[in-house]
């Protein structure tokens, strides 16, 4: 068959803002005026910010969240192509540097509507209940201010929303299954079951990924064609843009684009006012807001913060304990290539869809405490390329050589935890990006438990892909996620905000996204932030008006408010072990 | 759509310098330039372009159809890349009509000063990066072989830019303590393989599914090819003789973003 029988495939949509092929926003959407002072405003309509938005508008709060990006109609924006989704990436500069320098943008940072769940691969574990007790259990790292049964109820409701695919039975950490069927393996998830399980080594097949193996309501399954992390034009793959936002926006949200926050307002009493930011245009203008959420992800959030500095706060907003900026993080994502006799055609399959966890836990054998994760990547070609250059040194007719033989190769990913150390860290640079906005410099060096960390983690992956029946294995040193550089904690001296997300410093101030983590396991951290962000607009809900109108600091823990979750996810599905 | 040529067809020309071609592993001869190398013959990602959604139809087939006229190189800076890229991503077993573009796309970046969301603190903004690195290998070239790149013959320029993948230059100093080497390199390489691997011709040469939204993907396990794809056919073949670049390294201790890569220095000097 040469082409479809009715013709060449259309876009659907019919002039609508479609959010994949089935799912329509019938705008106008509320717009508030700059002078309206609104309850909350949200900077960065993100994993955090999606979740935050849609919650505290079907909760009657008037909130608008400014995202630097645009409001994607996926229809007509994105595409099936790698070159083509680099609008997805955060791509204003950065400096980067320190010993073990960071990559960003396609690498770890989204913009637009959705943020990082756009371009997530969506794997989505849970953290373990150790992660929450690092310190106490290893000496090394943080204890988080909450513990994982505060969370957990969380994590079982964000499963529904998004919701999870994956095995009945997930042995790790706190044992739980997902509402979701498995997804079918692909080339790679074969090479990481076989080699795992040569060896001895438990696996998890088919998720957990946010990717619906089966219809649901407006969105379709998955159609299996590996672009998950160029957006997922199917609207299978989860991503706060077709699972909260829409629901945010019918409940009276609003979602500005194109807004560049630049610097939030103190206001005289010690309080914030609102934010200033800057439209598509570069023309300046003043949301004034009761309270101000900052949800820009573990570089923007200390970077806006520090770009805020002003009398009483010189050294950045909120930033008494010296901490903002502080103890970012990034996992080891090092990359393990294997050559296979037989073609794999590693581009089919979502990327994440198998994944082991039995070496995430400190092994009092190991030189280091903690551990890290096994999983399967699918790298495309333009991607694949780089880690040939990278791995194998390839150049000239070597390049192409190797590239010929692409069908042949799988991709396993390591996921190291890296500790939070205090050197690690967001700066302000003296160079200023397309607004005039000083950029953020990035330092990022290894420590011993890290080095340490990363090598057995690598050789473990390479034993696995052996196993498989390789017959060659070469590996490339990368990063995956960022979390951190705005710590929680109890205490004052040493973190920024509070375990609700309240910076200490500012009663009406609070930061929700990956950047109040204290420590990251070796899970990806997309579920987590999510769950803490419903946790923290539970704790708003609860409050009430109590924030807008006094400094009075509630340590209570909400009630958990499933009735605010979006229609149909409540109740759909059963987390069928616990 | 625009008519596709006829694929794996072989064509003599009696302008090919033969020792510019990879050549039959068995018996030694010049593989004469074809419209589609690579093992899957016959295969076309363009020709299922009806099954494609329509802005990725729209995208790609700009990008075969309509190349970037050049706004930012000056003309002699565009010979200069040119057969810098003729060396990074040879296209001799092409014929002329079937090549990729690459200098087109990269000046298509740098005229929009688009980055990739990053810039290494020890290395220049992307410009100057390659306004010094021209003059690094011309400096480099004048030093191995007394004379400009774009003057050398094909198996010197190839041996200055194995000095520069080396991370061992004669020349140039100065500019490689101002910028790293190993990742300079890295950007060059970066942007070869974005301009190459991002084209349809390419995709077919290698085998790729390409776009299938919102046809699907079934046939997952096994490299199993869907019905419109098609299996491999290996044959073996050499670099041409006057070439260099057809080595690489299986090793695992090589990292790209590290200092444990022994090609890129300690940045934290």
């Amino acid at each position: 068959m040469k082409t479809p029988l009715l013709g060449s495939f259309e876009s659907s949509g019919n002039g609508h803002h479609t959010l994949g092929p089935l799912q329509h926003i019938d705008l106008p959407m509320r717009r508030y005026r700059d002078t309206d002072e609104v309850d909350y405003v949200i900077v960065g309509c993100g994993s955090a910010g999606g979740v935050l938005l849609q919650r505290l508008s079907r909760a009657g709060f008037r909130v608008v969240a400014l995202e630097a990006g645009p409001f994607w109609n996926t229809e007509r924006d994105w595409v099936s192509d790698e070159s083509g989704s680099h609008k997805l990436y955060w791509e204003d500069l950065r400096i980067t540097g320190g010993t073990d320098p960071l990559a960003f943008g396609a690498n770890n940072s989204g913009k637009g509507v959705g943020g990082g769940s756009v371009h997530w691969a969506a794997f989505t574990p849970r953290f373990h209940p150790s992660d929450f007790e690092v310190y106490t259990r290893d000496g090394l790292g943080a204890d988080w201010p909450i513990t994982y049964e505060t969370l957990r109820p969380y994590y079982e409701q964000l499963e529904l929303e998004m919701p999870v695919a994956g095995p009945a039975y997930f042995p790790w950490g706190h044992p739980h299954g997902y509402p979701y069927g498995p997804h079918p393996m692909g080339g790679v998830g074969n090479v990481l079951i076989k080699g795992c399980s040569s060896l001895g080594i438990p696996v998890s097949i088919g998720g957990p990924v946010a990717i619906l193996s089966g219809s649901r309501a407006n969105r379709p399954h998955c159609i299996y064609r590996g672009y998950c992390i160029q957006g997922c034009k199917v609207g299978a793959k989860a991503s706060t843009l077709i699972t909260h936002v829409p629901d945010a926006i019918a409940n009276g949200g609003e979602v500005r684009e194109y807004s560049m926050a630049y610097r939030i307002q103190l206001g005289k009493e010690g309080r914030v006012t609102g934010v200033h930011y800057f439209d598509r245009d570069g023309a300046a203008w003043f949301q004034r807001a009761k309270a101000v959420i900052v949800s820009g992800y573990a570089i923007e959030t200390p970077r806006l913060l520090l770009n805020s500095a002003c009398p009483g706060h010189e050294k950045g907003l909120a930033n008494s304990s010296d901490t903002v900026g502080r103890y970012l993080m990034a996992q080891a994502g090092n990359v393990v290539l294997g050559r296979f006799d037989q073609p794999v055609r590693m581009y089919k399959a979502p990327p994440a869809h198998a994944l082991t966890e039995e070496f995430y836990e400190t092994d009092p054998r190991n030189d280091f405490v903690r551990g890290f994760a096994i999983q399967t990547v699918g790298p495309l070609p333009i991607a694949f390329g780089k880690q040939m250059v990278s791995a194998k040194r390839a150049w000239g007719w070597g390049l192409r050589r190797e590239m010929m033989d692409y069908n042949h190769w799988a991709s396993l990913g390591l996921l190291g935890e890296i500790l939070p150390w205090p050197d690690n860290r967001v700066t302000l640079s003296e160079e200023r990006d397309q607004f005039g906005i000083r950029v953020p410099h990035i330092s990022f060096s290894l420590h011993d438990n890290d080095h340490k960390l990363i090598k057995a983690a690598k050789n473990k992956t390479m034993e696995v892909m052996h196993a498989a029946g390789a017959t060659e294995v070469i590996q490339e040193a990368r990063y995956a996620h960022l979390v951190g550089a705005a710590r929680m904690g109890n205490d004052p001296r040493t973190s920024v905000v509070d375990k609700f997300g309240r910076t200490h410093d500012v009663a009406n101030l609070f930061l929700c996204d990956g950047s109040i983590l204290p420590t990251q396991g070796s899970a990806n951290p997309g579920l987590t932030i999510q769950a803490l962000a419903a946790r923290t607009a539970d704790y708003l809900i609860a409050q009430g008006d109590t924030i807008f109108k006094n400094d009075k600091r509630d340590m209570t823990e909400p009630a958990m408010r499933q009735d605010l979750a979006p229609p149909d996810t409540w109740g759909h599905g059963v987390p069928r072990v616990k | 759509m625009s008519k596709q040529s006829q694929h794996g067809k072989r064509r003599q020309s009696s302008e090919v310098d033969t020792s510019l071609l990879p050549r039959d592993a068995q018996t030694g001869e010049a593989i004469m330039p074809s419209e589609q190398p690579g093992y899957y013959p016959g295969y076309s990602t363009l020709s299922q372009q009806a099954f494609w959604d329509k802005t990725t139809r729209d995208l790609v087939n700009d990008r075969v159809q309509n190349v970037p006229r050049i706004r930012y190189f000056s003309p002699e800076s565009v010979r200069f890349w040119r057969a810098v890229f003729d060396h990074i991503l040879p296209q001799t077993d092409r014929i002329a009509d079937r090549r990729i573009p690459i200098i087109e796309r990269v000046d298509e970046r740098l005229f929009h000063k688009r980055g990739v969301g990053y810039r290494y603190e020890k290395m220049p903004p992307d410009r100057e990066a390659y306004q010094l690195a021209e003059i690094a290998i011309n400096e480099e070239s004048q030093a191995r072989y007394s004379g400009k790149f774009v003057d050398l013959p094909s198996l010197q320029q190839d041996l200055v830019l194995k000095a520069i993948h080396d991370g061992k230059p004669l020349a140039a100093e100065p500019i490689w303590k101002r910028m790293s080497i190993g990742r300079f390199w890295l950007l060059l390489l970066q942007d070869a393989i974005e301009a190459y691997y991002s084209h349809p011709w390419a995709w077919d040469e290698i085998g790729f599914g390409g776009p299938a939204y919102p046809r699907a993907y079934t046939r997952l396990e096994r490299g199993e090819p869907e019905p419109w794809e098609v299996e491999e056919q290996r044959y073996q073949w050499e670099a041409p003789r006057y070439a260099v670049s057809d080595i690489t390294e299986s090793t695992h201790h090589l990292h790209t973003e590290s200092r444990q890569n022994e090609f890129i220095p300690d940045e934290s000097q």
